[in-house]
């Protein structure tokens, strides 16, 4: 046990260099950009004698040791200032949108397992027949298409052609949300008013976004689950289920995969970042009201804070994910130690 | 001896199937990616022979003309054939993808050949640094630098190369470390052979096999994240003839039902990365037997 | 077994989704929009979209009726000059109160215009360069003494940042972005209409107001849904599920939308233009004569045609079309896509095939739209069409825009132009007059052309004021501070069942007259 917690404790410390290293880097992409925050905060008609006095109040004229120590001292507070274009605190808008889209990637990484992980099952069940190549193919190929583009082709599809599905938003245009809207979950909010019709609308708008977003990062789980699968069909207790009489579809859907999942579910620690990725070029494409669309709008606007804000939080996130992710396996897997 | 093009055939396919015979579906793969590679680079290279018109000219035909003859693809809002800037567009993104893979390849191996063999606080604080980066959204991070750096094809071509320079260095740095307690080295070393030595006569030819991979590998996904930076209007000037910014372009004409707009700059995105990976999952099966019991 | 479930699973959400939506008591319109609000304080909203909602729940002291560009009173009765012109008595009506029992007065009135000096916001000049201070004359009324007599002064008594605003609510030194950070919550202000709810970038909900003083509104309910593209926003009003559409579809989706017989196309002229700057102090376009071949080259039709399908109208002059006095000053000047004239302008100074001229043509690809990487595509290529000018196109996004035009960076820029008041004078002297124009990255100085806008600016006589700015844009189309390309069509889509949308060139859109016709 002493192994174990040295491990988590070792682990835990490890991050924060990290988490360090990647705000320090970040520091210094930000204060390259080109293009003046300032003067676009204030207005076409601002004179150059305002705009100095806003840097000055902005704290731009410090020395940038000054500065970045001052930054860090920000992240630590989790304070990420003021937007510096729209005059509000960056951990509002971070706050407003952070939601929407742990929402969209949670409903995302459902349908990636579900996809990924019985088609990998699957396939490991129907080794070397024409089923397992076609399947691993389609772990290939699903990878190679642009989540944007799967967007737009499900759009053009379901949205247009069919006529089915709404292609963008949240809820639909007569769905208020301000009228229900309490954690910005709003699967969780619609059910807490018990507005069952709202519930319906928001459900049918995750519908095309999350399963783009699912569809895509399937192909790296039905690998994962194929190869796991694989070493699990052939170990000691599946031969003696098999010897015993049960089932075969019962030994591979239930025991085999039962234990094939667990690394696979750790595996996904490295996969958030491509969540994350993922979930940016997904909110562009159906205008989902998240961090993703966020960042791009900001960066237009050249609103440092709100830039940093949301690529620390990214950053966060993702070391946070992989951290327990990486501690459940440890515990999981005595192998795995420092 | 009779010489007839059948023949011929048979004789040069021979080698193939015997290939494909031994290693199955891999290498079906592996010659199914090269093709679509092939192709694509002879279309980039000879695009005047594959472009019926040039890539900006704006009177090509009718206004959002849907396929047909003779626009195999259509025409966009400013009457400029589609299937040209196609073709055009090929050298774009092959240009940045591969560019990108070499920058990163070349900074990724030096530097994880480097930390790996003399080891010390340079290794320690380099690891920590690489790590920190590979563990973070590649997207998210190019993203930061392409804001950064501002449009342009060398700025977008280093947004992307900064990317993968951590899986290079892992890689590399893993693969010395563990080169580096081989028994022939350690016999070399007794010899008196020096560091430089060493570094460039037994570690790296071994290194490069595995490297070669994940190059191709690479290379797809470099191509995924052009396409997506171009598409977020983030990557280049509207100068260059570019597949995602087509698409980005397009994408208001989808309700008006002209969907070859969006179509065919996502399918060869989508095709042009599949004929990568397929080359780089065929070469990691076939370079790698331990991978082959599956 | 997995399957089964799937389908079960699919079925509920189905039938969820077809639920009917929580019934409606008030007649509710719901109105949908790309754009957004910035902040909800006259002091600093300096943008149509927040401008438009602000006529609905504020009022200024003089107003436009709905559709018109007439000035008429609004929460003053009437108004006085005084000789010199400098100073402007406004009677207030009496009997105003905010709808949480704050009288409306002069206190109120003149508490509203100093915040607005203090604080120093966006829009705050249109305030600051023209009046010097307010006083209060008695409870019903106010005197504004100005800094200079200014022909138009009215006109501006009617832009937001002279609203008054109730005193007990709004912080005096801040300026705030939403109604939560108001005293009470709630946007109380004399207009039609009050804010219910408020979600940024979502929806703002207005209830028409029981105590308005003036012609009740005919609904009881807008809602503005703000739509984060235009494509779904088009798909929203062609399946019915918004109510009228304004402002900023695609002109793909205009074109379809026009064709369908499920909407009804409100169209009308708009005051926005967009042109071409050129830095006028610096080689190469210090060099009128250069300037004059590059606006001449311009073929607007067949560019209109090609980047709008052909929606917006061809301009002129920088005057626009519609207000007093503009004349097509480049028509007559050099037509449209004159390739003969600009060869020879550009062959007076040694430029033919073998020795063209080169320079960069700048754009900025969100702030207008993204139609401007294709408006700047077409640009080019009718310039080069003369063969003798080579055009490089650049962008940069528009806080580096910015940055660049004070710079000098951009040796001609695309540009647009909303007014902030309805007059030549903000059309012309913002861009011609040396300080305006240094502002504007243009840097065009002419003591003649200063002199002639200031006499513009003070002469109250309106005919003698038609004739200065006819002159003014004759000069234009000589010295060609900046090329003009096209002046916007305002394009409102609404269900076929909907009546009373008034559209005005001075942008005031006014929802108290739409209603669902029975």
């Amino acid at each position: 046990m002493r192994n174990l917690t040295r491990y988590i404790i070792t682990r835990i410390l490890l991050t924060i260099p990290m988490v360090l290293i990647l705000l320090s880097i970040l520091f210094v992409v930000l204060r390259l950009m080109p293009g003046d925050p300032v003067s676009s905060m204030l207005g076409g008609h601002a004179p150059e004698k305002v705009i100095e006095q806003k840097k000055e109040e902005l704290g731009l004229n410090r020395p940038m040791v000054i500065q970045y120590l001052d930054y860090l001292w920000q992240v630590c507070r989790l304070d990420f200032g003021e937007s510096m274009v729209l005059k509000q605190r960056v951990t509002t808008a971070i706050g407003e949108k952070l939601p929407a889209t742990i929402e969209l990637t949670f409903f995302g990484l459902v349908i990636t397992l579900f996809l990924g992980v019985f088609m990998g099952a699957y396939a490991a069940d129907h080794r070397r027949q024409t089923r397992d190549s076609a399947i691993r193919l389609y772990g290939i190929v699903v990878y190679c298409i642009p989540v944007y583009w799967m967007g737009l082709m499900l759009q053009l599809i379901f949205g247009i052609w069919l006529d089915l599905l709404p292609i963008a938003g949240r809820t639909g245009p007569r769905v208020f949300a301000s009228l229900f809207e309490k954690t910005g979950f709003y699967v969780l909010d619609t059910i807490l008013v018990k507005d069952f019709s709202a519930l319906g609308d928001v459900l049918v708008h995750l519908t095309l976004p999350a399963f783009t977003l699912g569809l895509v990062l399937s192909g790296i789980f039905v690998r994962l689950t194929r190869a796991n699968m694989l070493d699990v069909l052939r170990s000691d207790y599946i031969i003696a289920a098999e010897a015993r009489g049960i089932r075969h579809r019962r030994i591979v859907y239930k025991h085999a995969l039962k234990n094939a999942f667990i690394p696979v579910l750790t595996m996904m620690g490295l996969q958030v970042a491509l969540l994350m990725a993922g979930a940016v070029l997904t909110e562009t494409t159906f205008s989902w009201p998240g961090m993703g669309r966020l960042l791009l709008e900001r960066i237009y606007l050249r609103d440092y804070p709100t830039i940093q804000g949301t690529i620390i939080v990214f950053a966060l996130i993702v070391a946070t994910v992989s951290l327990i992710v990486d501690i459940i396996y440890a515990i999981i897997d005595p192998r795995i130690r420092y | 001896m009779r010489f007839s093009p059948a023949h011929a055939l048979a004789q040069g396919l021979t080698p193939f199937m015997r290939m494909g015979r031994k290693y199955g579906l891999e290498w079906w793969i592996l010659v199914f990616g090269a093709l679509i590679i092939l192709a694509i680079v002879v279309m980039a290279m000879f695009p005047g022979f594959f472009a019926p018109f040039s890539p900006y000219d704006q009177n090509t035909g009718p206004q959002l003309a849907p396929p047909g003859d003779p626009h195999l693809m259509g025409t966009d809002n400013l009457q400029r054939d589609v299937w040209s800037r196609i073709v055009y567009g090929s050298q774009t993104i092959l240009r940045v993808a591969v560019l990108a893979a070499v920058i990163s390849s070349f900074t990724g191996i030096i530097l994880g050949l480097i930390s790996g063999f003399w080891g010390g606080l340079l290794d320690r604080t380099l690891s920590l640094v690489m790590d920190s980066l590979y563990v973070f959204p590649g997207l998210i991070l190019a993203i930061a630098f392409a804001a950064m750096f501002g449009p342009g094809v060398i700025n977008i071509t280093l947004a992307v190369a900064v990317i993968y320079i951590p899986t290079y260095f892992r890689l590399v740095r893993g693969q010395t470390l563990s080169i580096k307690e081989e028994l022939y080295v350690e016999a070399a070393k007794a010899i008196g052979a020096s560091s430089s030595t060493i570094l460039w006569k037994y570690i790296f030819p071994n290194v490069i096999a595995t490297t070669v991979v994940v190059f191709t590998l690479n290379v797809a996904d470099a191509i995924m994240i052009e396409a997506a930076l171009t598409y977020l209007g983030l990557g280049l000037p509207p100068s260059i003839v570019d597949w995602g910014m087509d698409l980005a372009m397009g994408k208001k004409f989808l309700p008006s039902g002209q969907w070859w707009l969006i179509t065919f700059p996502g399918a060869m995105i989508s095709l042009l990365a599949l004929g990568f990976t397929m080359l780089g999952e065929g070469l990691a099966e076939i370079l790698n037997p331990r991978l082959l019991e599956r | 077994m997995k399957i089964s479930r799937l389908f079960l699973f699919c079925t509920v959400v189905a039938v969820l989704a077809c639920l009917p939506a929580q019934s409606v008591a008030k007649e509710t319109l719901v109105y949908g929009t790309t754009e957004k609000v910035i902040d909800l304080d006259p002091a600093n909203a300096y943008d149509f979209h927040t401008w438009e909602i602000f006529y609905n729940i504020y009022q200024g002291l003089l107003r436009y009726p709905p559709g018109e560009t007439n000035l008429i009173p609004g929460l003053a009765e009437s108004y006085d000059i005084s000789a010199d012109g400098k100073e402007y008595t406004f009677k207030l009506r009496e009997g105003l109160k905010f709808t949480d029992g704050t009288p409306f007065d002069a206190n109120a009135v003149k508490w509203s215009i100093d915040r607005v000096m203090t604080l120093k916001g966006d829009p705050s000049w249109l305030v600051t360069d023209f009046v010097d201070h307010v006083d209060v004359v008695d409870i019903h009324a106010v005197k504004f003494v100005l800094k200079n007599p200014v022909a138009y002064f009215p006109s501006l008594v009617a832009s937001v940042p002279y609203y008054p605003v109730n005193p007990n609510i709004y912080p005096k030194d801040k300026i705030i972005r939403d109604p939560s950070e108001l005293k009470g919550g709630k946007l109380v202000g004399l207009g039609p209409y009050e804010v219910v709810s408020f979600k940024r970038d979502q929806e703002i909900i207005m209830d028409a107001n029981s105590n308005f003083y003036g012609e009740k509104p005919k609904n009881d309910r807008v809602v503005i849904r703000y739509f984060a593209d235009a494509t779904t926003m088009r798909l929203a009003i062609e399946k019915g599920e918004v109510d009228f559409v304004f402002k900023t579809l695609n002109p793909s989706d205009i074109k379809d939308l026009e064709k369908s017989d499920k909407v009804q196309t409100i169209k009308a002229q708009g005051p926005y233009i967009r042109y071409l700057c050129f830095v006028c102090d610096s080689p190469p376009f210090k060099d009128k004569v250069l300037r004059q071949a590059v606006a001449a080259a311009v073929n607007r039709p067949p560019l209109l045609d090609k980047v709008f399908l052909g929606q917006n109208a061809p301009l002129y002059s920088m005057v626009p079309m519609g207000m007093w006095s503009h004349i097509d000053a480049f028509k007559d000047a050099f037509g449209d896509g004159n390739i003969t004239k600009s060869k020879e302008l550009l062959a007076s100074r040694g430029y033919n095939e073998n020795n063209k001229f080169e320079f960069e043509l700048w754009y900025t690809p969100s702030h207008y739209g993204d139609t401007e990487v294709d408006l700047a595509a077409v640009l080019k290529d009718q310039l080069e069409a003369t063969g003798v000018m080579k055009v490089t196109v650049k962008s940069a996004e528009w806080a580096t825009y910015r940055d660049n035009w004070k710079n000098k960076v951009m040796p001609t820029f695309l540009l647009g132009w909303y007014p902030d008041y309805i007059d030549p004078d903000n059309y012309t002297a913002a861009f011609a007059g040396t300080a305006g124009s240094k502002g504007l990255g243009i840097y065009f100085s002419d003591p003649e052309w200063d002199a002639k806008l200031l006499e513009g600016q003070t002469t109250p006589d309106m005919g003698k004021r038609t004739e200065i700015y006819e002159e003014i844009q004759r000069m234009w189309a000589d010295e060609v501070p900046t090329a003009t390309i096209f002046q916007g069509t305002l394009f409102l889509f609404a269900k076929t069942d909907i009546r009373g949308i008034l559209l005005s060139p001075t942008l005031q859109f006014n929802y108290g007259p739409i209603h669902r016709a029975k």
